[in-house]
């Protein structure tokens, strides 16, 4: 049964550029991407209860890594670009995170509320390498000898990539160091009387997240095709925490379906932009109110269990 | 540069501490009653001084109206959100509730958007922006009377916190909840009266910056340096959100006069990053301590 829903919903990722017009291959690109940031925002803030404001800080060292790198070596493969982004924004996150660790609560939120403002006005501010305001454009990205520069192309891309980080993400909660996270966020005092090394593991979450935002920054980097540094503004990093409430905190297919939701939402919203932020908040209020485990806890409670 | 230009520089730094220190009270009266961050303190502020103005502009009210009117709309501002919302999310962790306030400033600065356009307005200015001579220094007296104004309105609090049964009664609430409610307390009247005090502070606050910021429906963000200004201050004193306020406005003032003008922005953030590395208690806060 699960099998086949599994089965079914992979064949359906892979039929959709062929069954739906080409603006929506694109909008399921960006879905795939922001689903990535959303379950690496989860595995900070709902398994280790650190709230993060500054994720979209993440995404544009992930995205700009992976523009730079292609904007000077064109022929590298697209995984060794990737990689790139990867190892940059881990070691971004890594710097962040462990002065972090003295941090918790409001304190953590506000840290990384201020870390985002610094991303975007170091990259307004190193124009010779970011070109700053101007913006810098994308090149395709290369596999070998493909250059994946349609919609279609993109499309796969996003999908392989996003098939294998959340197969790693559903499987770390069942290795050691993703119980050692879920034990810190039950109780850190009880995590670390049982053996778990706080400090290592907090830092080892701040990392992760970072790796995965990193890569679907470069992700969007390929996707969007430009860059500018008022895209990863505060609003955006406030956009991922509504998705991982919406969708539940510390559920992974909670985050997918949260992400999903409101990249679609927002996108569908793009002509009433002043009504935009009004209705994002009232989500926001009603789900923190009315639903507090979000959609997971409500799909958790339809079959049954009780959350 | 001259020690005139440097006191001068000192001086609107010192004013825009002030509108800090007072955003940064209001963060933490609210703070101390529901252990809650308002992320929504700014919008608060930023929709009752939208409202005075509107008496104003279209009631053609003198402009000494704007201020009760504005102090009068925060309070039923604060006072609804905490009932309607708040309140109901009392039990929750303060993580859902700063996730509540967040949803709030969305909502309020679009509302305040739909309202009033995102447009930006020059507010009357209560003090006139030409610089007078206090001997070899000139300065503006718009600094001047946003100093006065607000320190005035520090002395109120303090007389309020420190002489009155609701100022006597919050202070308790902060110290300690139960026993709080054991003293007779009611704990539910205090959340009330926090929440309508830290918005008629905000709008005070509101009031006294929209001339020489110009009023906008972004105006809010002037409560993230208070956010800071109150970290710097230690988070939940107010002794310390003065402090950390006037330290903030004049830091951010004088950095640009040494510093690459890129950076200038940047500078209350780096601040923030650098006082939670070094000092999480604030700068005149004791370290915190956790009990198990």
């Amino acid at each position: 049964m699960r099998r086949a829903a599994l089965a079914l919903g992979l064949v359906a990722l892979l039929a959709w550029p062929w069954a739906s017009p080409r603006y929506f291959v694109f909008l399921a690109s960006l879905s795939l991407v922001n689903a990535i940031v959303a379950i690496g925002l989860n595995l900070l803030s709902g398994y280790t209860n650190q709230l993060s404001f500054g994720h979209a800080g993440f995404l544009a060292v992930g995205a700009y890594t992976a523009a730079l790198v292609t904007t000077r070596w064109p022929d590298v493969p697209v995984v060794v670009t990737l990689a790139a982004a990867a190892l940059v924004t881990g070691l971004v996150g890594l710097c962040l995170g462990v002065p972090c660790l003295r941090l918790e609560g409001l304190y953590l939120a506000m840290a990384t509320l201020a870390f985002g403002f610094v991303v975007v006005e170091a990259i307004m501010n190193l124009d010779w390498l970011t070109r700053g305001n101007d913006g810098l454009r994308v090149p395709a990205a290369r596999l070998g000898p493909w250059a994946l520069s349609t919609d279609t192309a993109r499309y796969y891309l996003v999908v392989a990539v996003a098939v294998v980080m959340v197969w790693a993400a559903l499987n770390l909660a069942r290795t050691r160091t993703g119980r050692a996270l879920l034990a810190i966020r039950e109780s850190e005092i009880a995590a670390q009387a049982s053996g778990v090394h706080l400090a290592r593991y907090k830092a080892l979450a701040f990392v992760i997240s970072a790796v995965y935002t990193g890569v679907a920054g470069g992700l969007f980097a390929f996707v969007v095709g430009f860059l500018s540094p008022d895209a990863f503004d505060v609003f955006l990093s406030v956009d991922y925490v509504a998705m991982i409430i919406v969708g539940g905190l510390g559920s992974v297919p909670g985050s997918i379906v949260g992400a999903v939701l409101l990249t679609v939402l927002n996108d569908s919203l793009a002509g009433f932009q002043n009504y935009r932020p009004l209705i994002f908040g009232t989500l926001l209020i009603v789900s923190m109110l009315f639903m507090p485990g979000g959609v997971a806890s409500a799909f958790r409670f339809l079959k049954g269990e009780r959350g | 540069m001259t020690t005139a230009a440097l006191i001068h520089v000192i001086v609107s730094g010192l004013a825009t501490g002030s509108i800090y220190a007072l955003v940064a009270i209001s963060l933490v009266i609210v703070y101390n009653a529901t252990r809650t961050l308002n992320f929504a303190q700014g919008e608060i502020l930023m929709v009752s001084t939208f409202v005075g103005f509107t008496a104003y502009q279209r009631l053609q009210l003198p402009l000494v109206v704007v201020l009760p009117v504005a102090v009068v709309a925060a309070a039923a501002l604060g006072w609804a959100i905490e009932r309607l919302i708040i309140r109901h999310a009392i039990s929750a962790t303060h993580f859902d509730v700063l996730i509540l306030t967040l949803g709030l400033s969305l909502v309020l600065r679009s509302a305040a958007g739909l309202v009033w356009t995102h447009d930006e307005f020059p507010f009357p200015p209560l003090f006139t922006n030409r610089p007078v001579a206090l001997g070899p220094v000139r300065v503006a007296p718009v600094s001047l009377g946003i100093i006065g104004a607000a320190l005035a309105l520090m002395l109120a609090l303090y007389l309020l916190f420190a002489h009155t049964r609701l100022g006597r009664a919050m202070r308790a609430v902060a110290q300690n909840q139960r026993a709080a409610r054991l003293m007779g307390i009611s704990v539910e009247r205090v959340y009330s009266a926090s929440w309508m005090l830290a918005a008629v502070v905000g709008a005070i606050a509101g009031v006294l910056i929209a001339p020489v910021i110009f009023l906008s429906s972004k105006m809010g963000l002037v409560a993230i340096n208070g956010f800071i200004a109150a970290v710097l201050g230690g988070f939940g004193s107010m002794p310390g959100a003065v402090v950390g306020g006037m330290l903030l406005g004049v830091i951010e003032n004088l950095a640009p006069l040494y510093l690459p003008s890129g950076i200038k922005y940047s500078v209350p953030f780096l601040v923030l990053i650098a006082i939670l590395l070094v000092r999480p208690g604030g700068v005149v806060g004791r370290p915190v301590r956790r009990k198990v």
